[in-house]
């Protein structure tokens, strides 16, 4: 039984973090209909600039938040104006931005390679190997931090979205675009920001990763996989979808692991996602589709 | 007439159908074409050190029939595939099981290769296919991932070590490209064949109506479940059988070689490249992206650089070329007679 | 000066043809237009393209005397004008509040908004009531009132409706109707599209029958709703007659 908890508690703390990844990838999806298959490859930019600035400044990478945060919303902003203000109107533009993301994560990916090449990295601050315990369970400190600055983060995303003027506009963006623009939102404006502050999310994550996991140019594409498995299963467009996705397929991924071995562990995530696209295609949350 | 497209069985077009068929030139020219690729390895015993040659061209032969099959479903469909490398790992692996423990060569088993990697693509559309737009694609990679990792770990084929190859030590240097190029080349016209035998059909005008507006398809008659799944199983069929025969040539099959998203991409960028849903796009596409990449791999090398290359080329046609060379030379009515076969 | 002047606007969507070909109309201060005419005719576009929605090809939409061609649909609701869509165009997960406030989404003073708000809550009861429910638990004809309610939070001078009554009951439609009147009681300049070209009529001053992208035949309300050619084309006069010569 407890080895059980222990298993949980960890599950629960990767769902945090998932939560926060899931949920910048759904905000874009959900304004745009984009699908950034590049978020997680964006997310390894911002692990790079956290672990060099931890590695040359002793830069504490949590602290790197507040670096990577407003790097990642301007580069956001203008990856969105270089590559995709101009397909807007074009035929099959769903479609196309599915392919476009895709390119542009080879194009990070490529030069993330030749800069920095392909060594493994991973930050290493104090507390990432530093222990805190709870009564008989432990965990990480550097899992704790991580798991505490996820939820301070999904909660001011939740508190902007509720009350800010931009985040009504961007939350009226998601339910019905045409009728944004009928109450004067600018919406390619507002598309803008919002993949700005969807990238800035990839950056958070991104600070956390560096000292969470080890990282190289090409592990975008395991964390992608995952990130997408996870919103398809949760509901695409749907914030809260994204959240319960996160935590269940942490959770239930730690379980597998622990009582049927580590590689059945990933193999959970793409076989819920069949599982889920044969009973319920539209996810947990989300509404059916368009094409 | 009262035949209606749901109730006409899928056979080829007769002369009825309103798409071109192929000019006196245009017979004259495929004709030519294919007579000097069969003839060309003769060249070898004239003048010899062809080998580098015959490699390139059967490495293009696959990939050309690789993206005429991706075609089928990703341009004819409108259903973006980017996991297919997996029909073509599962092809690789059945014809490299049955020669290392069997000693089947897989000269005979790849085309069973390739009907089983067709079964694996009508059981996968036929749970991935009820998702549309992203969620398909999504459901594409999560089953490259699952594919990957389960060959990982599965021993009995090698697990990430993989299988490793006789070669054929029977045929002398000089002689050993020849039944891979044969081999290939005959797959290449069998895989471009079949697409424009679609293009030119009932059952590829329903798939193009599923591509622009599906449920007006449905709503037309059209069985698109029905199409869309067995369009994706069709797509399957060339790539497992091309699989089959590489991993015989390089001697060796590993995951991380093709069961990466790279060669994914890579497939959906030669289509996108020569042209999407045109039967002559994915053949030029295969051909541009292959002499592209030599030419960076020669001046690179096979540094990081080349991924930058293929992504940032896929961004470029995206952005300003989406129907890709064939489709934007028929645009501007300047698409010459011998690549235009739809 | 006319309020509202349409000069000869050619309108199409994306890269396709013209839907309006060089429509022409005047809209003055406190009247009521109703704008009827077949399926295609181009009714929904010209209200699209008088809010800014759509840009003209050509010609020139003038308000107060300034051209509002390139305007974004922002500036134009700024200036006056508001248009409640066809589908009703509801945020359907926010409340009746929310969608309210949206509605005043170009008012930078909180104050302002709050007060606007209030009024229009006044205005409609019922919107009161259900304030803190989401739009999408509204029955149709609260939605409509909804969106009138949304599109009035910026005290606009002209408001567009494009088919108000559609989808509703006969009652609820009437309904409607009544706000339309009690909106043309207030001063307000109305510019009413609808298909049920008879109720439309009823409550307008001007009438427009509008065809392939023109504005054909235009005049008093009353007189075109008794007019035998329109009636005969647009509201199905010909089919009644036969149906009375065949019983």
């Amino acid at each position: 039984m407890n080895q059980f908890v222990q298993v949980l508690l960890f599950g629960v703390t990767l769902g945090g973090v998932y939560a926060l990844m899931a949920s910048g990838l759904t905000l874009v999806f959900g304004v745009m209909r984009i699908v950034n298959i590049a978020h997680a490859a964006f997310m390894i930019i911002a692990a790079y600039i956290a672990f060099f600035a931890f590695d040359l400044y002793h830069i504490d990478p949590i602290i790197s938040v507040l670096i990577t945060m407003p790097v990642m919303f301007f580069m956001g902003m203008a990856v969105y104006w270089l590559f995709f203000s101009r397909i807007k109107g074009a035929k099959r533009a769903g479609e196309l931005t599915v392919l476009l993301t895709f390119a542009l994560a080879l194009i990070v990916e490529g030069l993330l390679g030749y800069f920095f090449t392909n060594v493994y990295r991973s930050a290493g601050p104090s507390y990432a190997t530093e222990a805190l315990y709870f009564g008989r369970f432990f965990l990480s400190a550097g899992q704790f931090y991580a798991t505490l600055l996820s939820i301070a983060l999904i909660v001011l995303l939740w508190a902007f979205l509720k009350y800010s003027r931009i985040g009504y506009a961007i939350r009226a963006s998601m339910q019905n675009l045409s009728a944004a623009q009928v109450v004067g939102v600018n919406v390619e404006r507002i598309s803008m920001i919002a993949f700005g502050i969807g990238m800035a999310l990839a950056g958070a994550s991104g600070s956390m990763m560096s000292f969470l996991f080890t990282f190289y140019p090409a592990k975008h594409w395991e964390w992608i996989a995952i990130l997408l498995a996870l919103i398809v299963l949760g509901g695409m467009g749907s914030l809260g979808g994204a959240l319960a996705g996160a935590f269940i397929l942490a959770i239930s991924s730690n379980l597998i692991g622990y009582y049927f071995g580590p590689t059945w562990s990933p193999i959970t995530f793409f076989l819920a996602l069949f599982v889920v696209l044969l009973v319920r295609p539209q996810g947990l949350f989300g509404k059916k589709l368009e094409a | 007439m009262g035949e209606t497209l749901a109730s006409s069985k899928i056979k080829p077009a007769s002369s009825t159908d309103s798409l071109k068929t192929p000019s006196k030139l245009q017979k004259v020219f495929l004709g030519i074409l294919l007579l000097s690729l069969l003839l060309f390895p003769l060249l070898q015993f004239v003048v010899g050190g062809l080998n580098y040659w015959l490699h390139m061209l059967l490495y293009t032969f696959m990939y050309i029939a690789m993206a005429s099959s991706w075609n089928i479903i990703g341009g004819y469909a409108g259903y973006t595939s980017l996991g297919h490398n997996v029909f073509f790992a599962v092809g690789g692996y059945f014809t490299g099981v049955l020669l290392v423990y069997y000693d089947v060569s897989p000269f005979i088993t790849a085309p069973i290769a390739g009907l089983v990697s067709l079964a694996l693509g009508l059981i996968v559309g036929l749970i991935s296919l009820r998702t549309r737009g992203p969620a398909f694609i999504i459901s594409t990679i999560a089953l490259l991932m699952l594919v990957k990792i389960a060959f990982d770990n599965w021993d009995y084929i090698g697990g990430t070590n993989g299988i490793t190859m006789p070669p054929i030590l029977s045929l002398s240097l000089n002689l050993v490209k020849f039944p891979f190029y044969y081999y290939m080349l005959l797959i290449a016209i069998g895989a471009v064949y079949t697409s424009y035998r679609i293009r030119h059909s009932k059952f590829g005008l329903g798939l193009r109506a599923i591509s622009q507006d599906e449920i007006k398809a449905e709503v037309a008659g059209i069985p698109t479940n029905y199409y869309k799944i067995l369009a994706f199983g069709i797509s399957g069929l060339f790539v497992g059988m091309v699989g089959g025969i590489w991993g015989y040539y390089l001697t060796y099959l590993r995951p991380n070689i093709f069961l990466i998203i790279l060669v994914a991409a890579q497939l959906v960028l030669m289509s996108v490249l020569g042209g999407k849903g045109t039967v002559a796009g994915p053949v030029v596409g295969a051909i541009l992206f292959i002499a592209i990449d030599e030419f960076f791999v020669a001046n690179l090398g096979y540094t990081e650089l080349n991924i930058v290359a293929t992504g940032l080329l896929l961004a470029l046609v995206l952005i300003f070329f989406p129907q890709g060379i064939v489709g934007s030379l028929r645009e501007r009515g300047k698409l010459p007679a011998f690549l235009d076969w739809d | 000066m006319a309020l509202l002047e349409i000069d000869n606007i050619k309108v199409g969507y994306g890269g396709g043809p013209n839907i309006l070909n060089g429509l022409s109309m005047t809209i003055e201060r406190g009247k009521t237009y109703c704008i009827i005419g077949p399926n295609g005719a181009g009714k929904s576009t010209l209200l699209r393209a008088i809010c800014g929605l759509l840009h003209p090809r050509e010609g020139s939409v003038t308000f107060k005397g300034e051209v509002l061609n390139k305007l974004r649909t922002d500036e134009i609701l700024n200036r006056g004008i508001s248009f409640v869509p066809q589908d009703r165009s509801l945020f359907p997960d926010m409340t009746v509040k929310e969608n309210l406030r949206m509605g005043g989404y170009i008012l930078k003073n909180r104050k302002q908004l709050e007060d606007r708000i209030k009024e229009v809550l006044v205005k409609f009861p019922i919107l009161n009531e259900r304030s803190s429910q989401p739009a999408k638990t509204l029955s149709g004809g609260q939605q409509q009132m909804l969106a009138i309610g949304r599109a009035l939070v910026l005290r606009p001078e002209v408001i567009m409706l494009d088919e108000p009554s559609l989808g509703l009951a006969p009652k609820i439609a009437q309904s409607i109707f009544d706000n339309i009147a009690q909106l043309k009681d207030a001063g307000m300049t109305v510019i009413l599209v609808e298909q049920n070209a008879r109720k439309g009529l009823e409550c307008a001053d001007w009438g427009c029958v509008l065809d392939l992208g023109v504005n054909r035949f235009e005049g008093a309300a009353d007189t075109i709703l008794h007019d035998p050619r329109i009636q005969e084309l647009y509201l199905g006069k010909q089919y009644q007659n036969r149906q009375e010569k065949a019983a």
